[in-house]
């Protein structure tokens, strides 16, 4: 096996290696680390919003709640949702996965601007350091949403303020790094790779950049002008200085309705990846894939009156955007039959990034089916607000997306940090995180149709058993995420070297060494014949990995 | 969408045991809905998972199996099918749901009798309702089969009614009203909860509203402890009088330098500027905030703006309403 040793990555003179010590990472351009700073900023984010889930939900054991105030329960659901939102699951895939792999998958040597890449890596980090600087201000308890005049009532000090700062500068944040991928997509294509032989990965940043850059002001805007009508009584949203309540809620989900779409297309995009590649067969239907992610991203922008259908908005307006909101169910079908089609005869191979996308199906499929309940109008009256709602976005947002996460994160690991993790520990992380997502979100659709509301810290004794289902399946979640964690830290130290290529997959970031060298690519690699043509890909040995052509043992 | 309406209709009695009892008119209707999109979701739910297993357990890498099959790597039609299909059955949902919904919260009836018209009040963490005839309660009164309409407003943050056994929820906004309109099917008491976060006690503001069986039940109850001058209407003219409206608007129809007041409420009003205006609780918040901004034709624009509290406004609102119905 000397060719094996031969062909193993030099660890040497890989990223990881390029320069020590703190500063050569808190200040480093490259994309990889930049990633890797990402990852690690979301992963303690994903903590500590997680934590605060574990209160709420041992708070909720209770019909009479007691472990904390009603007041802190507001606080903490706040900071739950908030922290979540702006810190884990929007930044999740596209920062921290996107960054590492974007210019790898277009065989370029970093994104088009190195220097806003950084930048929006320290507005990420200042953002959040604001909404922890909000605990310490007393915490804020008006929900993440933020709906005036609640929230911008005298009685809210500092908090809030530091909470709106906190948005504006995470929102540049985000737009920040959409232009970057755009612009690195658009200039940055090696020769020979056209639109349609991009990986359906960067067709999904692609889309989630345009809704960034397009959507993300506003809620900077939005965050400014609740800042000037706390301080200066401006009279835009608050009744008493002839303001306008719900004023601010259109402009409130006029961005954070497509921040659903910021959040679910990458992971789409990542779902694609490893279908196609654990399949060993190209993904179906390429161009439908890639068009729905535009189509989502472009419908998306017109559906944010759905949130507002009993908030008195105008009839006509409620119309228009049922309808807006029903059509988005197609693009979400045209994947899913794809996805499917793509396993159709393949050779489907169950490693656990694999696992973790047919868990995927399933949870994305009750996700969007349910999206219906809420788009159509009658059956929206009665469930808005309820807990069908917390559920439905729980299966959206943390069903799918963290799911598709850690899909992304154990098939990109081996590329990050050289290592190979431990299958077992993935498989048993990926049946937990399924068993317990649902046993804590399947009771909470049933006692939001029984008509409990949202944002509860008391209830009827009569929910007293979905919740605490849903109590002890947030505990099993919990644990689930906690064997996924350790199994990724783990394998740094005893995981077994990574080929580059462990997967056989086609897209460019498998022909660069894992962990890539600082420069990624020693020249310009041309473009595989397709990022999904597995033709010629023979696996040689665990430690070789997946090579193309011929290779003599 | 005959036969769809059908089979739906058919499936809804076979509707999932765990919703809420319906008494409201409206509430059959939204089942019904809410049963056709749940099996529609079961049926594709299942399809979904079920291919997923077994293409696993068919196609899953293996000795002897170690290359896919060839297949197609697109097939336009498929594709379209199903683009089609999925596109086919949400034009169809969202016809239905919206003519559902349409009716939900269109206006009353009419030949159901005048509906029952109650003002809502939300405020950290009560209801107040008044009711007519100057009944004012902590929780709402209604008579089984008369159409009910809400006027919903709030004094401090937004709330939110929410009624599960009438499958019915409107938002109580600070500086607006709203309106949710419905007839109540069965006798009984029933939660209302708040929807909308509120603060502290969010999940402690709870009331009922109870359903009279019959007319005369609601008159007893509504007749028991009013004080004569106690009711909206009594104190809407004290506002009229202390807030100087009086000295240009007259309720005998005198013309005075603005429009008289006399059955003035619900009616049709040409404006200055060539439209039309219905007098209504959102007319009068418009015109008082804004004076000029809905000039009644024949009229100067001369009044000032007048600050009034969102309790006095709503008395205003029943004074108003009295005149109008005054013989």
């Amino acid at each position: 096996m000397t060719t094996a040793a031969a062909d193993a990555p030099d660890r040497a003179g890989s990223y990881l290696a390029h320069g020590r010590g703190a500063r050569s990472w808190l200040l480093s351009l490259d994309h990889k680390r930049i990633g890797v700073m990402y990852l690690v900023a979301i992963g303690a984010s994903l903590l500590l919003g997680g934590v605060f889930a574990l209160v709420l939900r041992l708070n909720l054991w209770r019909p009479s709640g007691g472990l904390v105030s009603n007041d802190g329960y507001n606080r903490l659901f706040t900071l739950h949702g908030a922290v979540m939102i702006f810190l884990f699951v929007i930044p999740g895939i596209p920062a921290a996965l996107g960054n590492f792999v974007l210019p790898l998958q277009l065989g370029a040597k970093d994104v088009a601007f190195p220097r806003v890449n950084l930048l929006s890596f320290w507005l990420y980090a200042l953002g959040a350091v604001l909404f922890v600087a909000t605990l310490v201000a007393g915490g804020i308890d008006t929900g993440w949403t933020l709906y005036p005049p609640y929230s911008l009532e005298s009685a809210r000090g500092l908090g809030i303020l530091l909470a709106l700062g906190a948005l504006f500068v995470v929102g540049f944040s985000s737009i920040l790094t959409g232009l970057n991928f755009i612009a690195t997509i658009h200039r940055m294509r090696p020769p020979g790779m056209g639109w349609f032989d991009l990986p359906l990965f960067l067709w999904a940043l692609y889309a989630t950049g345009l809704i960034q850059v397009i959507a993300t002001p506003v809620l900077g805007i939005t965050a400014a002008m609740g800042f000037l009508e706390r301080v200066f009584h401006l009279g835009l949203f608050m009744p008493e200085y002839g303001g306008d309540p719900v004023l601010f809620q259109h402009f409130f989900w006029f961005y954070s309705h497509p921040a659903v779409y910021i959040m679910i297309l990458p992971a789409m995009g990542v779902v694609s990846e490893v279908v196609s590649v654990f399949s060993r067969k190209p993904i179906f239907g390429y161009r439908f894939i890639a068009m729905s992610s535009i189509a989502i991203a472009v419908i998306g922008f017109l559906v944010w009156g759905h949130h507002m259908f009993v908030s008195g908005q105008s009839r006509t307006a409620s119309v228009i955007f049922s309808g807006l909101t029903l059509l988005v169910a197609i693009p979400s079908a045209i994947k899913t039959f794809n996805w499917l089609a793509t396993m159709y005869k393949g050779a489907i191979v169950l490693a656990t990034p694999m696992v973790y996308v047919l868990t995927f199906f399933a949870i994305f499929a009750v996700g969007g089916l349910t999206g219906l309940f809420l788009g159509a109008l009658a059956t929206d009256v009665p469930l808005h607000d309820t807990y069908f709602v917390v559920a439905h976005f729980h299966f959206v947002m943390v069903g799918a997306v963290m799911t598709a996460f850690l899909a992304g994160l154990h098939y990109w690991w081996p590329k990050m940090t050289g290592r190979m993790y431990s299958e077992r520990l993935g498989l048993v992380s990926a049946a937990l995180t399924f068993v317990g997502f649902h046993l804590t979100f399947v009771p909470q659709f049933v006692a939001g149709v029984l008509g409990m509301p949202r944002r509860y810290a008391t209830y009827a004794p009569a929910f007293a058993g979905h919740n605490r289902l849903s109590t002890v399946g947030a505990f099993v979640l919990a644990s689930g995420l906690v064997v996924a964690l350790y199994g990724l830290l783990r394998s740094l130290r005893t995981g077994r070297p990574a080929p580059a290529n462990p997967w056989g997959a086609a897209s460019l970031e498998w022909s660069a060494s894992s962990p890539p060298p600082w420069d990624n690519f020693e020249r310009t690699p041309h473009a595989p014949p397709g990022p999904y043509d597995y033709t010629g890909l023979r696996h040689v040995s665990d430690e070789v990995g997946w090579v193309r052509g011929e290779v003599t043992p | 969408m005959g036969p769809l309406v059908e089979i739906a209709a058919r499936l809804a009695a076979a509707a999932p045991r765990f919703l809420p009892a319906r008494a409201s008119s409206v509430a059959g209707d939204v089942d019904r809905v809410f049963a056709f999109v749940f099996w529609l979701s079961m049926f594709f739910f299942v399809l979904i998972v079920a291919l997923t297993i077994l293409f696993v357990v068919r196609y899953r890498r293996r000795p002897g199996r170690l290359e896919p099959e060839p297949s197609p790597s697109h097939s336009t039609r498929l594709e379209l099918l199903w683009t089609a299909v999925p596109l086919a059955l949400v034009v169809f949902l969202f016809a239905w749901s919206t003519r559902t919904w349409l009716s939900m919260t269109g206006a009353p009836s009419d030949g159901a009798g005048r509906p029952l018209e109650v003002q809502v009040t939300g405020r950290r963490w009560s209801w107040w309702f008044d009711h007519p005839g100057g009944k004012g309660a902590a929780e709402l009164h209604v008579v089984v089969n008369r159409p009910a309409e809400l006027v919903l407003s709030a004094t401090d943050v937004i709330h939110s009614l929410y009624v599960p056994e009438f499958r019915l929820k409107q938002d109580a906004v600070p500086g607006r009203f709203t309106r949710l309109a419905f007839t109540p099917t069965a006798p009984g008491t029933y939660p209302i909860l708040c929807a909308e976060y509120c603060g502290t006690d969010h999940s402690r503001m709870l009331s009922s509203v109870v359903v009279h069986p019959d007319q005369a039940s609601f008159d007893a109850w509504a007749r028991e402890g009013v004080a004569a001058d106690g009711s909206l209407v009594a104190l809407g003219k004290q506002v009229f009088a202390r807030k100087g409206c009086v000295g240009c608007h007259s309720v005998d129809g005198t013309r005075r330098v603005g429009p008289s007041l006399k059955a003035l409420w619900g009616r049709e009003e040409k404006l200055a500027d060539g439209t039309v205006a219905k007098v209504d609780g959102e007319y009068l918040r418009e015109s008082l905030v804004r004076p000029g901004a809905k000039v009644v034709a024949g009229f100067a624009d001369v009044m000032p703006p007048v600050a009034l509290e969102e309790r006095e406004l709503q008395a205003l609102a029943a004074y108003l309403q009295s005149l109008a119905e005054a013989p």
